[in-house]
């Protein structure tokens, strides 16, 4: 009975089954499909091991010193070790770092408290505002007994969370206000400043608005006023990041259904109450992902800075290469950066996508 | 108070506050800007431009030296920006539908492949991306004089990409007729293969002809005229190649780094638009009994391109005002021309006004075209 049932049983043809079929479905189903699996093995030949030959067999290890990269082919680590306080700290007096490191945390901190904890309105501008002040005084001193250290000495990683965070930061809100301008029809004057301001903005590269911060903005300043480049230069960031944020934030507002807005009206919810019970929250989750994809750009971007000779970690990584006996390393720096700007904007869209998921507060 | 009441008096008024305080912001502005510049003695004035620039620039597509006017030197920049952002724009694109296609397909490597690409770049800065490439070329690459030889008459350096050109005679000018002329007909002729294939349904052949008549006319008019094509081959002369045509490192650099970053974004755009089509379109597609390659060109991409075109359009305005991170690797563009002039002149209200309406121009050019082209692919509805 039993072997008359397996007689029976017919196995599927050979090519239907085990690693032939299975190469053959994903790999070689097309003609297309078989080019592309001969171009991309062609290419992971060659470049996964230029990679590894680069990165470990002829590299020097992080033990190795300066003498031995000299005569190896492959990467020299031994300058990660040597130049990354040189990188995430620049020229900031060397005894002092630990102020810059610190200022640095509490930038991530209140990132991370905004991540993780739902507050009030209020007590979220008041936490921002004492971590500003707390950043600043840290950095700058001359309070509580620290030195001072002026801001052409502030260098690296506190100076790009600095600009990157706080000039999001303060873009957020001056988004909404340009979003919500643009989106009436009621007071035509502030829709079309605010239209010609976006437009003006999204027109014209972001390297233009740092300059106009740098060499424009002290213009328009009162004579004596000196505006430091540092703070010119977020100010240029916030309002170029301020477009960018408002025309998503319209973008969400214009899929909002128009019952909404007649749903409120019918309330009786005056404006205030209109937009900030009912259509901001709706607007803003359905703007989600593209806020997100402008946060990320907007956070690379921030690294445009070095171009206008703001002292972010573009700019320690090439001092860090430029030094002699190190001058070779410079691919080495830009690896140290990169893991830095890869990890970070990895972590900001994989927030990004659980809060989409999460669709509700 | 019962003037406040009514909305339209109500919305009157703000604007007018509104109105009143922006003409007194602007007033102080002015103001200030007219102090600030009498302190240091200079007047807003565009007289400059015609004045002297005195700088070098390291590529350039129109005759420029050094003695030229500032005027000159904008335009030379602004050509740069243009060169750099076609370039850019064509290989972008080139890169994003061919990762596109392959991310929305079902090759197990290619897939993997397609979204490691996509990934990475969208995780990396393109300024660091760029100086990073930027330190490879001129580290790994060999010296001038030393330049590796590729094919004939190609010579990559650590300086610059030399390749031979074409010597140009007055007689040519025949040819670029000619061109013109078989262009003007290969449209026509695909007009017509389209109505006779709605009249008849059989597709009469397109590429062969045109190939062939190309060849054909590019042969009778050579022949015609007695033109001879020769080619200035650079060669290698102290220093420096002379002769033929070069790319600076900085350009290729640029070009490599914009394109593969722009390219990452359109390889998403593409997956997008062709996740979008429909799964019935493609077995139906299949029950006609069309081929893989034939499913791809003639149902699934015509429908995607409609949802591509408008994002696209905003990909490409952002590639050319990302041309401007030419300036940390000194290519001469628009920005870096600026720059470099305000540091001499110091007149960044002239310079920066021009340049930032130069670039609004470019914008509203492309933005226009797009709107053109996005009218034309919509679907024909009732």
């Amino acid at each position: 009975m039993e072997t008359n049932k397996q007689k029976d049983l017919v196995m599927p043809p050979r090519s239907e089954i085990g690693v032939i079929h299975w190469l053959r479905k994903n790999l070689f189903n097309t003609p297309f499909d078989s080019v592309v699996t001969i171009c991309v093995v062609m290419f992971l030949l060659w470049i996964v091991p230029a990679i590894v030959s680069w990165m470990f067999i002829d590299a020097v290890g992080f033990g190795g010193d300066e003498a031995l990269c000299r005569s190896a082919r492959g990467a020299c680590w031994p300058f990660m070790r040597e130049k990354a306080r040189l990188i995430l700290f620049g020229t900031y007096p060397y005894d002092q770092q630990w102020r810059a490191a610190l200022a640095s945390l509490i930038v991530i901190g209140l990132v991370g408290t905004f991540i993780l904890k739902r507050l009030k309105v209020v007590w979220m501008i008041l936490l921002w505002v004492v971590g500003g002040a707390l950043f600043v005084g840290l950095m700058l001193g001359s309070v509580m007994g620290l030195s001072t250290v002026q801001t052409v000495q502030w260098n690296g990683l506190p100076v790009f969370l600095l600009l990157a965070v706080f000039s999001l930061a303060a873009a957020f809100p001056l988004g909404i206000i340009l979003a919500l301008a643009r989106f009436q029809n009621q007071h035509l004057l502030i829709r079309s400043l605010a239209t010609g301001y976006i437009e003006l903005i999204r027109g014209i590269p972001l390297l233009t608005v740092l300059f106009m911060g740098l060499f424009v903005l002290p213009m328009i300043m009162p004579q004596g006023f000196y505006l430091e480049p540092l703070f010119a230069i977020l100010i240029a960031l916030l309002m170029f990041h301020a477009a960018y944020i408002a025309e998503d934030i319209r973008g969400g507002l214009q899929i909002l259904s128009k019952g909404q807005f007649e749903a409120a009206d019918s309330l009786g919810l005056n404006y205030r109450y209109k937009v900030v019970l009912v259509v901001l929250p709706q607007a803003l989750k359905k703007a989600l992902p593209a806020i997100f994809n402008t946060l990320i750009g907007a956070y690379k971007d921030t690294s445009l800075v070095v171009i206008v000779g703001i002292h972010d970690m573009l700019s320690t990584a090439k001092m860090a290469y430029s030094d002699p006996g190190w001058q070779k390393y410079g691919l080495e720096a830009y690896v140290f950066v990169g893991i830095w700007y890869f990890a970070s904007c990895w972590c900001l869209s994989a927030y990004g996508r659980h809060l989409e998921r999460k669709k509700t507060y | 108070m019962r003037f406040l009441a009514n909305r339209e008096k109500r919305s009157f008024l703000i604007q007018l506050v509104l109105a009143v305080i922006l003409i007194a912001i602007s007033f102080i502005i002015v103001q200030n800007v007219r102090d600030n510049l009498a302190a240091v003695g200079i007047r807003i004035d565009f007289g400059f431009l015609s004045g002297e620039a005195g700088f070098d620039v390291n590529e350039s597509l129109i005759a420029y030296s050094a003695s030229d006017s500032y005027a000159r030197v904008l335009l030379v920049g602004l050509l740069n920006t243009l060169q750099l952002s076609i370039v850019c724009i064509v290989a972008a694109t080139l890169i994003g539908v061919v990762m596109g296609i392959i991310r929305a397909g079902n090759n197990w490597l290619g897939t993997r492949l397609a979204l490691a690409y996509v990934e990475l770049l969208r995780n990396l800065p393109k300024l660091l991306i760029l100086l990073a490439v930027f330190i490879i070329m001129v580290n790994r690459l060999p010296v001038v004089r030393k330049a590796w030889n590729l094919f004939d008459g190609i010579y990559i350096s650590n300086r610059a990409f030399y390749f031979p050109t074409l010597i140009w005679t007055d007689r040519m000018s025949f040819v670029l007729v000619a061109l013109f002329i078989w262009l003007v007909a290969a449209i026509f002729w695909t007009r017509h293969v389209h109505y006779h294939q709605d009249l008849s349904g059989k597709r009469l052949p397109v590429g062969w002809p045109m190939i062939g008549s190309l060849l054909a006319m590019l042969l009778l008019v050579s022949g015609l005229f007695n033109i001879s094509y020769h080619f200035s081959t650079p060669i290698l002369k102290g220093f420096d190649f002379v002769g033929g045509g070069r790319l600076s490192v900085q350009f290729v650099a640029l070009a490599i780094t914009l394109s593969i970053y722009h390219g990452g974004q359109i390889t998403e755009l593409v997956r997008g638009g062709i996740q979008s089509v429909s799964k019935s379109q493609l077995e139906a597609a299949d029950a006609l009994g069309l081929r893989s390659g034939q499913i791809t060109r003639l149902v699934v991409l015509p429908q995607a391109l409609r949802m591509i075109i408008p994002p696209l359009g905003n990909q490409y305005l952002n590639l050319i005002k990302n041309t401007s991170i030419a300036l940390a690797i000194g290519y001469s563009d628009l920005v870096s021309v600026m720059s470099t002039s305000i540091n001499q002149t110091f007149r960044p209200i002239e310079l920066m006004s021009i340049t930032m309406m130069t670039y609004l121009a470019i914008s509203l050019v492309v933005t226009a075209l797009l709107n053109w082209f996005n009218a034309r692919t919509k679907i024909v509805g009732n």
